[in-house]
């Protein structure tokens, strides 16, 4: 070891040093100080590999590649986020980036660390359930947001049981930790159009019988989130069929009926889009239809007077017209 | 699930009692309250989340805040929903921040020691942020707080932005913040000009510039300027300085007499040469020439500080915010 300069271990100590002293930190023996000590400075040596610094330049390719190498044969990135809560405040944001950096890895157009934890999907779950722990979650949110770029991935997290949990992260009393986690069900519910829209529809009442407690969460900013989503993912040609089926449902209709009443403003706007789904289609559904008319009058009434002071925005003023225009022509289906 | 207990998460638990300040183009209010179930005296920040169009800044700001872990940046406590409110917990700086040191007790700026206390604990926050891999894009006197015990912490991380992109440490960064109007006196001639070559985490020390002037003199150099002008002195190399009697021609202030007048305080007050010395290495019109916040940090200037009076000494007449201060003003 030289005495001054950097370090020249090659990838090979250092992930098999890493790993050591995580073994360790796990075990929680006398020398735990020793081992988070080893595990901090043999993750910045792995990060300035990946990265470089201000004043080097990441390792050749050829070093990055080993490494990788190295990180698949010792399992140690699972390792890594399982113990993630022992490890100290800065090692924790260090695996992210270390685990970020290599799942960006490319050979041509292969990306073998995607294709290694799709055979190690523990990882994946793992990351998932980092929601609950308070200080781990924002460092596992990264890492599963990088995780969700990739189709493969995605689709593990989606159809797996633990999703159902992101139901309950994005409403927890923390704001930071509900933000991110929406972030990342957000993310895994519309990167991949037809990954999501054959999700949705495969699992349309699970998935909506969930979304509607969000709908219906005394959390201001769960509702006006998911609210916006729901926009989002109703008027995406992909979710063709879903938004079928979803303006279907006159249940759905009363729902936004009532959020265009909500106190507030920004409630109000995002239940608009969602409503206006419902009056466009061609097809309505008698049950729809019914309600609707029987609230003609008041619909007409109450648009006239819906967020007027939004003159500048054209789109909506379109849009808000031809509701009314639409609406105002509604008539009872002829015959039975 | 284990989260943040909860009793720091319900609002029913901080008695309100005055109001600090506004933020956020006043859509967000800080409250001085006490935390009931322990006393502790705290700042609640409220936002206004149904007024707020640009929800992801109050998201982005506290997320990354709660990842940093400095003495001398601002600790979130806890952030929570109450109603249309997200409300952010953190200690209470009692000094509030360095642009109101300014507004209410020194118009004509701070003495050098003080400076030199506030400059360098923001200097440890920052060569902190530059090493973990982000660039403030805000570092201004409304963002440095001073605590009770003479503590200047670093805020305004809404504005921050990461080196890392794309899973790869950037030489440079061209995106522009946004709702950064405010700034744009503090920020550095390669952000503002927005050109190919982009800017990196030096941006951030030519801030620190600009503010150890604004320390200095009370205001920040172009204050009242146009935006326009403002742009064009900076990108010719322009560089604002400290006032005093090495800085300020004296006959001519002394025969114009006319558009700006400035006190015989300024016109006789020196700064040492070493507080000069600084200001010009931070506003180098070439990112490349001024130095690191860490190798700033091993200046002259910054030795020996244990020799100086304590903040709260060099600070008074201004008192720091006491609980009983507090209580007077219900």
């Amino acid at each position: 070891m030289p005495l001054f300069g950097k370090s020249t271990k090659g990838p090979a100590e250092v992930v098999k040093a890493l790993k050591e002293a995580v073994n360790s930190l796990e075990k929680g023996d006398k020398k735990a100080e020793k081992a988070q000590e080893d595990v901090s400075k043999n993750l910045v040596l792995i990060k300035n590999m990946l990265y470089g610094t201000s004043d080097a330049e990441p390792q050749a390719d050829i070093i990055v590649a080993q490494l990788a190498q190295e990180l698949y044969n010792s399992n140690l990135l699972l390792l890594l986020i399982q113990n993630l809560n022992r490890i100290d405040f800065e090692g924790k944001k260090d695996v992210a980036q270390v685990f970020n950096n290599i799942l960006r890895r490319q050979i041509g157009t292969r990306s073998p660390t995607v294709e290694y934890i799709c055979t190690k999907p523990e990882i994946l779950f793992t990351l998932m359930t980092g929601y609950e722990h308070q200080e781990i979650a924002l460092n596992c949110g990264t890492m599963l947001r990088e995780c969700a770029r990739y189709e493969a991935l995605a689709k593990i997290m989606l159809y797996s049981d633990d999703f159902y949990n992101f139901f309950r992260y994005v409403e927890v009393s923390t704001f930071d930790i509900a933000s991110d986690a929406f972030s990342t069900f957000k993310e895994l519910l519309t990167r991949h159009k037809v990954l999501c829209a054959d999700f949705l529809e495969t699992n349309y009442d699970k998935v909506f019988s969930h979304y509607q407690r969000l709908l219906n969460s005394e959390n201001y900013v769960t509702r006006r989130q998911s609210l916006k989503l729901l926009g989002e993912l109703l008027l995406d040609r992909h979710n063709f069929t879903v938004m079928t089926r979803y303006i279907s449902n006159p249940e759905n209709l009363k729902l936004m009926m009532n959020m265009l009443k909500e106190r507030s403003r920004n409630i109000q706007f995002e239940a608009f889009h969602v409503f206006k789904v419902f009056v466009a289609n061609p097809n309505k559904p008698k049950p729809i239809l019914d309600i609707l008319l029987r609230n003609q009058e008041k619909l007409v009434d109450f648009l006239m007077r819906f967020h007027t002071d939004r003159a500048e925005d054209e789109q909506f003023n379109d849009e808000k017209a031809y509701l009314i225009r639409q609406i105002k022509e509604l008539k009872p289906i002829q015959g039975h | 699930m284990k989260m943040a207990s909860h009793r720091e998460n319900n609002i029913a638990n901080y008695q309100i009692i005055s109001i600090l300040g506004h933020c956020f183009n006043q859509l967000a209010v800080v409250q001085l309250a006490k935390f009931i179930p322990t006393g502790a005296m705290v700042a609640i920040k409220k936002f206004d989340m149904d007024k707020i169009k640009e929800a992801y800044l109050v998201e982005s700001e506290i997320i990354l805040t709660r990842q940093l872990n400095h003495p001398n940046i601002i600790k979130y406590i806890v952030a929570f929903v109450s109603g249309p409110q997200v409300c952010v917990v953190s200690p209470l700086m009692a000094y509030g921040s360095c642009r109101d040191l300014l507004s209410r007790h020194f118009n004509e700026g701070l003495c050098e020691p003080a400076i030199i206390l506030i400059i360098r604990d923001v200097l440890d926050a920052l060569d902190y942020i530059h090493k973990k891999g982000y660039i403030h894009r805000a570092i201004r006197g409304s963002h440095i707080l001073i605590s009770d015990n003479g503590k200047a912490c670093l805020a305004g991380l809404r504005y921050a932005c990461p080196i890392v992109l794309n899973g790869k440490w950037q030489r440079s960064i061209h995106s522009f913040p946004s709702t950064t109007e405010r700034n744009l006196n503090w920020l550095s001639p390669e952000l503002l000009e927005q050109n190919l070559k982009g800017y990196n985490e030096k941006s951030d020390i030519y801030s620190i510039g600009i503010v150890v002037c604004e320390l200095s003199n009370g205001i920040e150099p172009f204050a009242g300027m146009s935006k326009t002008l403002m742009l064009t002195e900076k990108v010719r190399g322009y560089a604002p300085s400290i006032l005093d009697s090495t800085t300020i021609p004296r006959d001519e202030n002394i025969e114009s007499g006319g558009d700006c007048e400035i006190s015989t305080n300024i016109l006789n007050r020196r700064f040492s040469d070493d507080l000069h010395e600084i200001t010009n290495l931070c506003l180098h019109r070439e990112a490349y020439d001024r130095p690191t916040a860490g190798q700033l940090l091993t200046h002259p200037i910054f030795k020996n500080n244990k020799r100086l009076l304590p903040l709260p000494e060099l600070l008074k007449p201004a008192l720091p915010l006491s609980d009983r201060v507090g209580y007077d003003t219900v």
